[in-house]
C-alpha cells in the first residue's frame, strides 16, 4: 500500500511537471544575439542590434508569433572567436535559446555555424561576409541575410567592367575577408572583361595604422585603378589617407563598403569624393514608400539614419516571424522548411531566402561618393541597382563548392 | 593572382618612399625614445606606454575639435603630450614611486596591469567608439614631387622629427636634470650617496616619458582611427625597436626607428605582397649579430 502511495506521488509530481512545462516555456521564443559590440566593428553591428529590437518590439506590440512573446538575449563577443562560440554555447545551454543570430566576424560564424549544426539550432548571420557561410560550409540550420564576398565581388566586377580601366593594382587587409573579396571582384572582372592587367598588388596587416608608404607605393606603378579590399576597421582610415595624399584624385578607386553610412559618417565631409563602393542599402535610395517608412520608423527610435546593419537585422527579426507563423506552431524543423524559399518585404523591396544555399537574394547598388547638399557626410550619387539573382553564386558554384570540401 | 607585368620603380618613387619612411622613423623614434628613457633611468619596461599613446591621441581629438581649426590642433599637439604627461605624475607618484626596488618581473606585471586600468579609462571617457580627426587644412593634401604626390602631413613629420631629438639631446646633455639621469642610469645608489633627491629624478623622467608618448599619439591622430586597440601595435613596435637599438639608449631608439620605419617602406615599394615582414626580418637580422642592440645597452 505504501508503495502505491508512494507511484502515485511520483505520477503527480510527473504530471505536474509535464503540464508546467509548455505552460512556462511555450509562451516565448527566445533568439541570442551574438556580436561583437566594442571598438570599431560595432559602428556596424550597432544597427544590427536597434533594428533587431525594434521589429520584435513592433511584433510583440502586435500579439507576438503564434501568440508567442520574442526574447532575446545578447551577448559581445569583442570581434574574438573564443569570446563568440563560448557565447553561443552558454546562449545554448543556459539561456535556452531557440535559435542565435549575429556575428560581423567570419570566423565566429563559420564556428557559430558549425555549433548551430551540431546542436541542430538555427543560426541566421547577420554581417559576416564570407561566402563560405552558405557555401562552401552550408548546411540545413545556417541562413544569411547580409550580402557576402561572392556577391559583391561580382557586384563589383559588372559595375568596373564598364568603365574604361584595364591597369589594375589590388590592395587589401592581409586576411580572408580582404583576399576573398578581392578575388571575387577580380575573378569574376577577368571574366567580364579579359583585357584587365594586374599590375600588383600590396597587402597590410589587418589594423595597419598608417596607408601613406602603401599609397605613395601604389601611385608610382601608375595603375588606371585600384581595388581596395579593406574589411570595416580599415575602411574609415584609408578613405582618410586617400583624401590627405590626394589619392582618389591620382587614381579611382574602388573599396566594396566605401558608400555605406557607417564607413561616410565617421569621416563627415573630409570623405574623398568620386569613391566607388557598393552597398545593400542607403537610407536615400530608393525613395520608395517602403525604406521611407523604414527610415521614418528607425530614426523615430534611435534618433539616427539607419545603415545597412539596420536591413539586416529588421530582416532576420522578420524572417523569424514569417517562418513561424507560415509554419504554424513552434518547432524547429518546421521553421527551417517554411524559411527555405520565403519572400518577405523589406526597406529595399521583396527578398528571397534561397532554398537551395540559405543566402538570401538581396540586390546590390553602386555609386560613387560625392558631397550632397543637406548632408554633413558624403552620400552615394549615380546609384545603379544591381537584383539580387544576378550576383548570386549559382547553383553550380555552390555544388561545386560544397564538393570540394 | 598572378601579375601580367611588374611595375619598374623609378629613382623619384624610391626617393619618395624613402621620405614617407623617414616621417614614420619620427613617430617611431618619438614613442620608443620616450620608453628607452624609461627603461634606461628607472628599468622599467613601461607596457602602458602604449595606453599612455592611444590617451594623448583621444585627448587630442577632444582638444582639436573642441576649439576647432588650425590652431584647435596646434594646441592639442602642444596640451595633449601634457595632459598624458599629468597621467603619468600621478601613476608615478602615486604608485611606482614605491616599486623601484622590486625586480623587473614585478615591474612588468605592475605596467601591464596600467594598460588594463588605463585601457578601461579610455573606454569610461571616450566609450568604445572610434574616433576620427582631420589634420588642419594647411597640413592636408599632398604637393607634387618629382612627378609624385608626397604629404604635407609627412613632410611635417619630417621636419618635426631632428627638433625632437635635438630637445632630447639637448635634455639629456645639457640639463642638471638630464645629467643626472644619465648619472643614475649607470649607477643608482652613487648618485643616491652623493645626496642627490633620486626619486624626483626619477618622477621626473617618467614624466617626460610620459610626454613623449603622448606626443607620439597627439602626431599620428590625424592620420589614423583613434580607437581601442591602438596602443597593442605601437607598444610592440616600440620594444622592437629600443631592443634592436639597445635597451636604455635614446640614440639606438633613433636608430632603430629609422631601420624599423625605413625597411618598412622600402618593402611596401619593392615587394608589397610580402611587405609585411620587412621590418621583422631587420630585427632578426640584427639581433643575429648584434644579440645586445646596436649601440651600448645601459642593462
Amino acid at each position: 500500500m505504501k508503495r502505491g502511495i508512494a507511484v502515485l506521488m511520483v505520477l503527480l509530481i510527473a504530471v505536474a511537471l509535464v503540464a508546467a512545462q509548455p505552460a512556462q516555456a511555450a509562451k516565448t521564443i527566445k533568439v541570442g544575439l551574438v556580436d561583437c559590440y566594442t571598438g570599431p566593428p560595432s559602428t556596424y553591428t550597432n544597427d544590427v542590434r536597434d533594428a533587431f529590437q525594434l521589429a520584435v518590439a513592433k511584433f510583440n506590440a502586435e500579439g507576438g508569433i503564434l501568440g508567442h512573446r520574442i526574447e532575446y538575449v545578447i551577448r559581445d563577443d569583442k570581434f574574438k572567436v573564443d569570446l563568440g562560440i563560448e557565447a553561443a554555447k552558454e546562449l545554448l545551454l543556459r539561456e535556452k535559446v531557440d535559435m542565435l543570430v549575429g556575428t560581423i566576424n567570419s570566423a565566429t560564424a563559420l564556428a557559430i555555424s558549425e555549433l548551430a549544426r551540431k546542436e541542430k539550432v538555427p543560426f541566421i548571420a547577420t554581417f559576416s561576409k564570407s561566402e563560405n557561410i552558405t557555401g562552401a560550409k552550408g548546411h540545413r540550420y545556417v541562413f544569411s541575410v547580409t550580402e557576402n564576398t561572392a556577391m559583391a565581388g561580382k557586384a563589383g566586377a559588372t559595375g568596373l567592367a564598364k568603365k574604361p580601366f584595364v591597369k589594375y593594382w589590388i590592395a587589401g587587409d592581409d586576411y580572408e575577408y580582404g583576399h576573398a573579396i578581392a578575388d571575387g571582384v577580380w575573378n569574376n572582372l577577368k571574366k567580364l572583361k579579359p583585357e584587365v592587367q594586374l599590375l600588383g598588388q600590396s597587402w597590410w596587416k589587418v589594423g595597419e595604422p598608417d596607408f601613406t608608404p602603401y599609397i605613395t607605393a601604389m601611385l608610382s606603378a601608375k595603375p588606371d585603378a585600384v581595388i581596395v579590399a579593406t574589411g570595416g576597421a580599415s575602411c574609415v582610415p584609408f578613405l582618410k589617407a586617400a583624401k590627405t595624399t590626394g589619392f582618389n584624385e591620382k587614381v579611382p578607386f574602388f573599396m566594396h563598403t566605401a558608400t555605406e553610412l557607417a564607413t561616410l559618417k565617421p569621416v563627415g565631409l573630409d570623405a574623398p569624393e568620386g569613391v566607388i563602393g557598393t552597398s545593400n542599402y542607403y537610407f536615400y535610395y530608393p525613395q520608395t514608400p517602403a525604406n521611407q517608412n523604414f527610415v521614418k520608423e528607425f530614426t523615430q527610435a534611435f534618433g539616427r539614419q539607419p545603415t545597412v546593419g539596420a536591413l539586416y537585422g529588421y530582416m532576420a527579426a522578420t524572417y523569424i516571424k514569417k517562418a513561424y507563423e507560415k509554419a504554424g506552431k513552434v518547432n524547429t524543423e518546421k521553421f527551417i522548411d517554411a524559411l527555405e524559399g520565403m519572400t518577405i518585404d523589406t526597406a529595399v523591396g521583396p527578398v528571397t531566402m534561397r532554398a537551395l544555399d540559405h543566402q538570401a537574394e538581396l540586390p546590390m547598388f553602386m555609386g560613387v561618393t560625392k558631397k550632397a547638399e543637406g548632408y554633413n557626410f558624403l552620400v552615394a550619387s549615380d546609384i545603379v541597382t544591381i537584383p539580387g539573382k544576378d550576383v548570386m553564386p549559382t547553383a553550380e558554384e555552390i555544388k561545386a563548392a560544397r564538393a570540394k570540401k | 593572382m598572378r601579375m601580367e607585368t611588374t611595375a619598374t620603380i623609378s629613382v623619384s618613387a624610391l626617393a619618395q618612399q624613402f621620405l614617407v619612411g623617414l616621417s614614420r622613423t619620427t613617430i617611431l623614434f618619438i614613442v620608443s625614445s620616450g620608453l628607452s628613457l624609461m627603461l634606461g633611468v628607472l628599468r622599467i619596461p613601461n607596457i602602458a606606454h602604449g595606453s599612455l599613446y592611444m590617451i594623448g591621441a583621444f585627448l587630442t581629438y577632444t582638444i582639436a575639435t573642441a576649439i576647432g581649426g588650425g590652431w584647435g590642433f596646434a594646441l592639442a599637439l602642444g596640451l595633449a603630450p601634457l595632459g598624458v604627461a599629468m597621467v603619468g605624475f600621478v601613476l608615478e607618484r602615486g604608485l611606482l614611486c614605491r616599486l623601484y626596488d622590486r625586480e623587473h618581473l614585478m615591474l612588468l606585471l605592475f605596467t601591464f596591469s596600467f594598460t588594463l586600468v588605463l585601457n578601461d579609462l579610455v573606454k569610461l571617457i571616450w566609450g568604445s567608439d572610434f574616433r576620427s580627426l582631420t589634420a588642419p587644412v594647411l597640413l592636408q593634401g599632398a604637393f607634387d614631387m618629382m612627378g609624385l604626390p608626397f604629404p604635407r602631413y609627412n613632410l611635417f613629420l619630417l621636419a618635426l622629427g631632428p627638433l625632437v631629438a635635438l630637445g632630447l639631446w639637448v635634455l639629456t646633455n645639457r640639463t642638471r636634470i638630464g645629467k643626472i639621469a644619465r648619472a643614475a642610469a649607470l649607477d643608482r645608489d652613487m648618485v643616491d650617496a652623493v645626496g642627490i633627491n633620486v626619486s624626483w629624478v626619477f618622477a621626473a623622467v617618467f614624466v617626460i616619458g610620459c610626454f613623449l608618448a603622448g606626443l607620439g599619439g597627439a602626431l599620428v591622430a590625424p592620420t589614423q582611427n583613434i580607437t581601442q586597440g591602438m596602443d597593442h601595435t605601437i607598444i610592440m613596435e616600440a620594444f622592437l625597436i629600443v631592443i634592436i637599438g639597445g635597451l636604455g639608449n635614446i640614440w639606438g631608439a633613433l636608430l632603430g626607428a629609422a631601420i624599423f620605419g625605413l625597411t618598412d617602406a622600402m618593402g611596401i615599394l619593392l615587394w608589397p605582397q610580402f611587405a609585411i615582414v620587412f621590418p621583422y626580418i631587420a630585427v632578426v637580422v640584427v639581433l643575429v649579430f648584434r644579440p645586445k642592440g646596436l649601440l651600448k645597452s645601459t642593462w
